[in-house]
């Protein structure tokens, strides 16, 4: 069932590490501290009248969570899911999400001076761009990617 | 309230929900009283312990105008007890004072949990109470038998220790500076009563005279009993005592020839301390009264949870649910022959089974309570109004979670308020339009299967479309054309804010809510209100509301690679078409089936939720009628699983949004496998 390949909790000092995770070839980031759990992905209930990058919701040791495909989500085409394919739990407002991701690459200490700003012209959520050696990592920033999804949540 | 802050606060807490009990007792009797026009003796008494504890309490708390005012409504009725059939001579008013006192011990209640306590000024009831009591005494030729009846009864009799050689005595010395001394002595008594014979004490009745306080803390307060079973049970009691810095055990039968001296003295000296004649007969009185009630109270054995534990408890509980049929339904144990491991899970089962009632009826209340309320409300305004009406209210016992329970207590009393204000008409209007003199309000509750339904009904004016269009108008409510609005879009336009904008501000009306305050309330329970009126004729709200059934027995059913959960309750019968003549083909492809001469429409959930898989042909797969309001539909799926009991859950905050309870998913629940169902809720799958 649920298969935790890591579980982190928040730690102080988790500030300047990043979870990294690749869709379609990019390297996208996320602070490690947001990511709760990597799972692979499972048999995911399939939920009627949603936004189709809302893949369903599933079963985190009796905690309903829902999922989402973050390929879709960007509008890059779908493509199976297979053995790579994780879901990344993230807390966000003391939300469980989880992003389905083509694969979970390392985890990544960064120094500051590593960190630029995003091209002008780039999606709003994209909070910033860390250069490494060999690629570059998109960080995201949740709160921006999630914002449609949030704005109209009836509290 | 200085020294103990903390200990004050959790008494403060226990002082608050016990009074506030014995009002909600206090006001049935009231209304079952004044509707009877006559007060039983047991009622009197009833009253006159309830606002007898209320003083001693209030007392201990330091609430000196809430132990005033019980303790004038107690002088009434300990006169009422003497002479009963002075009661019709002060009958109407009495009630209305009864009532305002307890108006006020509520008001004070409030204040005290507010946390912004300021005490209320009872003098002027009390002052009207007075004069009530001089009421009745005034026509008693016996005037002074009141009086001088009493000290003969109050050094009791029972203050004679008997000279057996079990009795014991103790000393008990309070911790400085706790203050109160008197009450907390008095206290003492109480708890130690259960378990003594022949209690008595020096000084004697210590709650009646701040004064001996004084006395108590210099010669400590001494108790002199005979213990019903061993003298440990009342050490311990004492022990266990706040405030009791220490205690000397004196078990000596020479000592106690001084005492039945010193009693006798004791209870004289109150005699002159304490202000009236008649109040000083109640307290001595009365005494053995308190006992038995705080005797009562002790085995209740009441005790205040946090709400929040309770929903982390039941959470657990349906974890439990879910891996005990993880257990039993486990894949592993398929084909085997297990006897006794059928035969234990069966036992662990009911085991769950009764856990899971205990701790659903911890949360849940009857509505009883907030419909005692109502009736209350109903009579004020009678009273302030002129008009005439009734509550009648059906399915009191009707239990709701306790969320639920305080959610719709004021949309309730508001809806109330303006049935009496708006629709009822005044008595002699009734008569020329031919209705019964008094008019009709009633409340009733009931359990429809996964629902609470609550209706209101008034047999009063009923609303005017005309009037309501007009005055939407006004207001700049409507987005379509008049002439188009339907009779129950029209209803629906005082739910909209903006609609109540009565000026006039009545006590009770028009305090700035209006029924879009309602709407709200009940719609943030996840409930629904649907009004339906006859002009002249009256009107009926009907409030429908979840129930927070956290655990339902449902029945599985497959559709495609999805699962689903039909709440057993709402199923009336699952069948196979044999023969596909019996569907009735709409002409906008919808479908029909004939069952007993009755029509239904039939959903295909693989349709309405566009579930890829599944079976098409209606041969192939299960027809399910359900029950929705007072006819159904059907249901038609690939076939079905099994009865379960699953564990409602809420869909996760974050798909708010798509608002799937109106799509008829009420929610999900992980299945023994750790699979996830969809839970089907009847009344909003189909929407009319």
């Amino acid at each position: 069932m649920t298969n935790s390949v890591s579980e982190t909790k928040k730690i102080e000092g988790l500030d300047d590490r990043y979870l990294l995770f690749s869709i379609d070839g990019a390297y996208y980031g996320l602070p490690l501290a947001m990511a709760l759990e990597i799972l692979t992905i499972q048999h995911i209930t399939r939920l009627p009248c949603v936004s189709p990058y809302i893949k369903g919701i599933i079963n985190l040791r009796g905690k309903v969570i829902p999922v989402l495909d973050v390929r879709a989500k960007l509008g890059i085409p779908e493509c199976g899911y297979d053995s790579k394919t994780c879901i990344i739990v993230i807390d966000l407002h003391d939300m469980y999400i989880g992003l389905i991701v083509d694969m979970v690459s390392e985890v990544l200490t960064v120094s500051q001076d590593q960190i630029i700003p995003p091209p002008r012209n780039s999606a709003s959520y994209i909070s910033s761009v860390t250069q490494l050696e060999d690629k570059l990592v998109l960080n995201l920033d949740c709160e921006a990617f999630f914002q449609n999804d949030l704005e109209q949540n009836r509290i | 309230m200085s020294n103990d802050d903390y200990e004050m606060e959790s008494m403060l807490e226990i002082f608050n929900h016990e009074t506030e009990e014995m009002l909600e007792q206090l006001d049935n009797i009231l209304l079952e009283s004044e509707r009877a026009k006559s007060i039983t003796e047991e009622n009197i008494n009833s009253i006159f312990r309830i606002t007898h504890t209320i003083k001693g309490s209030a007392a201990m708390m330091n609430l000196h105008s809430i132990s005033s005012l019980a303790h004038s409504v107690e002088d009434v009725f300990y006169i009422l007890r003497e002479n009963p059939t002075k009661l019709s001579l002060v009958f109407s008013s009495i009630f209305d004072l009864v009532f305002q006192a307890s108006d006020f011990f509520r008001k004070e209640l409030e204040g005290l949990q507010s946390g912004e306590y300021s005490e209320g000024d009872p003098t002027e009831i009390i002052k009207r109470l007075e004069q009530q009591a001089d009421i009745i005494k005034g026509e008693d030729s016996s005037d002074t038998s009141v009086g001088s009846g009493a000290p003969q009864k109050s050094p009791q009799p029972s203050h004679e220790p008997a000279g057996d050689g079990d009795a014991a005595k103790i000393t008990v010395f309070f911790e400085n500076d706790c203050g109160m001394e008197n009450i907390r002595a008095f206290m003492l008594l109480n708890q130690v009563h259960p378990y003594c014979e022949e209690l008595s004490s020096i000084p004697s009745d210590p709650e009646n005279d701040s004064s001996l306080s004084e006395e108590i803390i210099k010669s400590g307060f001494t108790i002199i009993f005979k213990p019903t079973e061993s003298l440990d049970d009342v050490v311990k009691i004492i022990e266990s005592s706040l405030n009791v810095k220490s205690y000397e055990i004196l078990q000596n039968r020479q000592t106690e020839d001084t005492s039945p001296a010193s009693c006798p003295q004791a209870a004289e000296a109150d005699e002159h301390s304490v202000k009236g004649v008649a109040a000083e007969a109640v307290g001595s009185q009365s005494k053995p009264e308190t006992q038995s009630v705080l005797t009562k109270g002790v085995k209740q054995n009441l005790i205040s949870v946090n709400q929040n534990k309770l929903d982390h408890l039941m959470d657990l509980v349906g974890e439990i649910v879910t891996a005990e049929s993880m257990v039993a339904r486990n894949p592993d144990l398929k084909g085997l022959r297990l006897d006794s491991f059928t035969k234990s899970i069966r036992e662990l089962r009911k085991l769950t089974d009764e856990l899971q009632d205990i701790v659903m009826s911890i949360r849940m209340v009857p509505l009883q309570g907030t419909f005692y309320k109502m009736d209350r409300i109903v009579r004020d305004m009678c009273k302030k109004m002129d008009k005439k009406a009734e509550l009648i209210t059906e399915g009191g016992d009707t239990e709701v979670d306790k969320t639920i329970n305080d959610a719709i207590v004021d949309p309730l009393m508001h809806m109330i308020r303006n049935s009496m204000d708006h629709a009822i008409e005044a008595p002699e209007e009734r008569i020329a339009l031919g209705k019964p003199e008094v008019g009709q309000i009633t409340l009733s509750a009931k359990n429809t299967g996964g629902e609470i339904s609550i209706t209101l009904s008034d047999d009063g004016r009923g609303l005017d479309c005309e009037k309501l269009l007009g005055k939407a108008k006004a207001n700049g409510l409507l987005t379509k054309p008049e002439g188009s609005y339907t009779e129950k879009e029209i209803f629906n336009l005082i739910l909209l804010p903006g609609f109540s904008t009565n000026t006039d501000v009545t006590e009770f009306s028009g305090r700035g809510v209006g029924m879009d305050v309602v709407k709200k309330n009940i719609e943030q329970v996840g409930g629904t209100i649907s009004i339906s009126s006859e002009k002249g004729a009256g009107t009926t709200f009907i409030i429908k509301i979840p129930l927070t059934l956290a655990i339902v027995d449902g029945m599985n059913i497959a559709v495609g690679d999805s699962t689903f959960t039909l709440p057993i309750t709402a199923i009336r019968q699952s069948f196979k078409i044999s023969d596909e003549s019996e569907i009735i083909h709409n002409t906008d492809g919808s479908e029909m089936i004939v069952l007993r001469g009755e029509c239904f429409p039939i959903i295909r959930l693989r349709d309405l939720y566009s579930i890829e898989s599944g079976v098409e042909d209606v041969m192939d797969g299960i027809i399910i009628q359900v029950d929705h309001g007072n006819s159904g539909y059907c249901i038609f799926a690939d076939e079905l699983i099994g009865e379960y009991q699953v564990v409602v859950k809420p869909f996760p905050i974050f798909l708010n949004k798509y608002d799937l309870k109106n799509r008829g998913l009420s929610g999900c629940s992980v299945l023994g496998d750790g699979s996830i169902s969809l839970i089907i809720d009847v009344n909003n799958l189909k929407t009319d």
